[in-house]
């Protein structure tokens, strides 16, 4: 086999060097409070806007919210704490995902659940079709 | 008296429509071809009055005439000329003209060019489009007539939604729409191939350009929208997995799998039924996103456009559906196909793969889109499935589809032995865990957004390296790299027109990995003369002063933006006033650079101090160049294949 040329090599190096440079080790550090008033705000819809959750919504309330989020976390409130407090005042309807129980299991399983039998039903065809004798009339095996 | 006209026009296209299906069909089954060929001239002048009706609603917003009712809901007279035209697609009523007009132009394009070809196909293919047509016409004809008058015409229109004026809605809709309503040409070919049993070479073959648009008009839709939503909507994303996009990104994943697929199908005469099956759903997709979109079912920022509809739509998705995949389970039998596979490791067996990931993917956001629906139906409680949702559930998925992508890019035809396939993916695999352990070393520890990276890596080396092949076959021959690689290009445009847009995807998979995964947001209050920093930028604000601009009034805050004392200008995101809607509006501070984006929001003034939102966005400007990468390799795809000069290596 050929190796790859050396154009290759040192365009890798370019990007990983750049990729490097951009995301700085900093961020590498554990979170800091805004980080995580912001995870726990993604989990939350805002109650008076259209579609939008807590974390990017510009509205008073979510402002509100977002500054009680802080308030709790800065007390020593666990993420699950804070979100269980916001579900007992507005209800499941708030959670920005549904919760892994009950009739939402379906969401959660589902895709994964869809995609093994999906990948056993292309194995299981494609070794039925390895047995195949050749000879296809429409097979054009290689130009 | 104009509009009446329009309002005329549409109803002879229905007419026209009614009938170029029965004379299409009927010619089709008794041979007749004086009935194919005003089938045919119908097509053409369906085109011509849909084009006609589209000019005067066009000229009625222009002209301001509010005696007609879609004109008066949707611009009043301080509402700029650009935007009067704009306003023609601004609801419900103008959308679904716009999709039947563009329906009637894509079909007159299929009737010229191909008067000569598949004489068996077009005639049921003609049915098909028009068949779709009918529908449209008859929901414009009665329930969302666009010509409809008002008894009494205002002195002045209403406003419908501000955000609507931005060159965005120039782009977004009508190229998403191009991207839906193209689903229908390659839908009415796979018909006609279930019909006339004809289900072999000619109707991929002569509908692979019209897929390859749809699918990119889709992407390039999406992308628009999210770059426009990004400027404007100022929530300081792109993307927020809102039923309203996911409904156009479904039949896009869809696409995508069909247009690798049908590449089996025309190099091995496999998979037929199955391409049939893909076109059926993609197609049933649009519609159900087109419903989705107009009928207000689900809560969404698009909901602007609500309407009663929604039955009608679903109904003629049941038949329509119903019909197709009805059809394809009847001619099963006759689609008995001789598979025959010489291995599992073959290009073949990747693209079966890379559909099983693919339709994976589109069924995740479909449930993830229809199961709040179902939920409220049975419990009577709304929820929500976004975001935090399709982090865990679909970004998987999505990881597993780059994996497919790379090693299938590197598995030949027929067969491969994986002694071989292992030493060709070693390089690519030593230069991704290369990336990766440098990756890790600087701090990228998220594993979801370590793995979008190194897989990434991974597929571009990969890719890069079949162009260094390609290239370096031509080079031999003694031609120079650029010359090699133009006529790498235009001997074989659909491979490596594909593998440029698989670097588009690559560059906007890292674009999307960063600015989600590393995206910092810091809120503040600031009062005149303090200062904040976040990441390498120091913010200062200045002042807060009056904002105004032709249609806008509020408060802007003055921020003077420097990086390690070098002032690099000021940005001014304002809080304002829509004036004619009465609606607010924020208007984001952005300074994009290659490297990250600075995007300030400022809500208003509390205690003196100005509240700011503050995000820094990594590396979002790669997601534009991703989409512009991903353009140049599409138009490389669709050019006609020019003879080969060398014999393709395996």
């Amino acid at each position: 086999m050929s190796g790859p040329p050396r154009s290759l090599w040192l365009l890798v190096l370019v990007l990983v060097a750049g990729a490097a440079w951009v995301l700085s080790p900093e961020r590498a550090a554990s979170q800091t409070i805004d980080e995580r008033v912001r995870e726990v705000a993604g989990r939350l819809m805002c109650p008076v806007c259209e579609g939008q959750t807590v974390a990017e919504s510009n509205a008073e309330l979510a402002e509100q919210m977002r500054a009680l989020i802080r308030d709790r976390l800065q007390q020593g409130q666990t993420a699950e704490e804070i979100i269980a407090y916001f579900v007992s005042r507005y209800g499941e309807s708030i959670l920005a995902a549904p919760p892994r129980r009950g009739l939402s299991l379906i969401v959660w399983i589902g895709p994964f659940a869809a995609l093994a039998l999906a990948a056993a039903i292309a194995v299981a065809t494609l070794r039925r079709w390895t047995r195949a004798s050749p000879g296809s009339p429409a097979g054009v095996p290689r130009p | 008296m104009m509009a009446d006209l329009g309002y005329l026009g549409v109803l002879a296209s229905l007419v026209t429509s009614a009938y170029v299906t029965a004379a299409a069909l009927a010619g089709a089954r008794r041979g007749h071809a004086s009935l194919v060929i005003g089938a045919r001239r119908g097509v053409v002048a369906i085109a011509l009055l849909l084009t006609l009706a589209s000019a005067i609603l066009v000229g009625s917003f222009i002209a301001r005439d509010f005696s007609l009712k879609y004109v008066a809901e949707n611009t009043n007279l301080s509402t700029p000329l650009a935007y009067r035209i704009s306003g023609f697609w601004g609801s419900m009523d103008g959308s679904l003209l716009l999709w039947a007009w563009i329906l009637s132009l894509y079909s007159a394009a299929v009737v010229l060019i191909n008067r000569e070809r598949h004489r068996r196909l077009m005639p049921y293919a003609i049915a098909v489009l028009m068949g779709v047509l009918a529908f449209f016409l008859l929901l414009l004809s009665s329930v969302s007539n666009p010509f409809a008058r008002l008894p009494f015409p205002p002195s002045d229109g209403r406003y419908l939604n501000p955000l609507l004026e931005d060159p965005g809605m120039f782009i977004h809709p009508p190229v998403l729409y191009l991207g839906y309503v193209g689903i229908t040409v390659p839908f009415a070919f796979a018909i006609a191939a279930l019909i006339t049993g004809e289900v072999g070479e000619a109707w991929t073959k002569s509908t692979r350009r019209w897929a390859l648009a749809s699918w990119y008009f889709l992407g390039m839709g999406l992308t628009i929208g999210g770059w426009w939503a990004y400027r404007v909507l100022g929530w300081g994303g792109y993307w927020g997995w809102d039923p309203v996009e996911n409904s156009a990104f479904m039949p896009w994943l869809v696409m995508t799998a069909y247009l690798h697929s049908v590449m089996v199908q025309e190099r091995r005469g496999m998979l037929s039924v199955w391409n049939l099956g893909l076109i059926i759903v993609a197609f049933g997709l649009s519609i159900f996103g087109t419903f989705l979109t107009r009928s207000g079912v689900v809560s969404s920022v698009h909901s602007f456009a609500r309407s009663s509809i929604g039955p009608v739509f679903v109904i003629f998705l049941a038949v329509a559906m119903t019909g197709a995949l009805g059809l394809l389970l009847a001619r099963m039998n006759r689609l008995r196909e001789h598979n025959y596979l010489e291995s599992l490791l073959s290009r073949e067996a990747s693209f079966l793969f890379n559909n099983v990931v693919l339709t994976a993917a589109a069924a995740t956001v479909f449930l993830g889109t229809t199961f709040p629906l179902l939920y409220e139906a049975l419990k009577g409680v709304k929820i929500f499935i976004g975001p935090p949702y399709y982090n865990q559930v679909f970004v998987p998925i999505a990881l597993l589809t780059l994996l497919v992508m790379g090693i299938g890019t590197h598995i030949p035809w027929g067969q491969e032995s994986p002694g071989h396939l292992g030493r060709r993916l070693q390089v690519a695999a030593l230069i991704a865990l290369l990336g990766g352990v440098l990756l890790v070393v600087v701090g990228i520890r998220k594993p979801a957004a370590l793995s979008g990276f190194v897989l990434s890596l991974f597929v571009a080396a990969i890719t890069l390296n079949e162009f260094a092949r390609g290239t370096a076959a031509r080079r031999r021959l003694g031609e120079g790299v650029s010359r090699a690689t133009v006529s790498l290009l235009r001997t074989n445009p659909q491979r490596y027109g594909g593998y440029i847009v698989h670097l588009g995807v690559l560059l906007m998979v890292v674009g999307i990995t960063a600015s989600s995964a590393f995206s910092r947001q810091v809120e503040m209050g600031l009062a005149p003369g303090e200062e904040a920093q976040i990441g390498r930028y120091r913010l200062t604000l200045k002042s807060v002063v009056p904002y105004r601009d032709s249609t806008r009034a509020g408060r802007a805050a003055r921020i003077a933006v420097s990086n390690a004392g070098h002032p690099l200008g000021e940005l001014r995101p304002a809080q304002a006033l829509h004036l004619a809607s009465r609606q607010p509006v924020t208007l984001v501070g952005l300074r994009s650079t290659l490297r990250d984006d600075l995007y300030i929001i400022f809500s208003g003034v509390i205690d003196g101090k100005a509240r700011l939102r503050v995000l820094l966005n990594p590396l979002v400007f790669w997601i534009w160049v991703g989409a512009g990468v991903l353009t140049l390799g599409t138009l490389v795809a669709v050019l006609p294949e020019r003879r080969r000069l060398v014999p393709e290596r395996p």
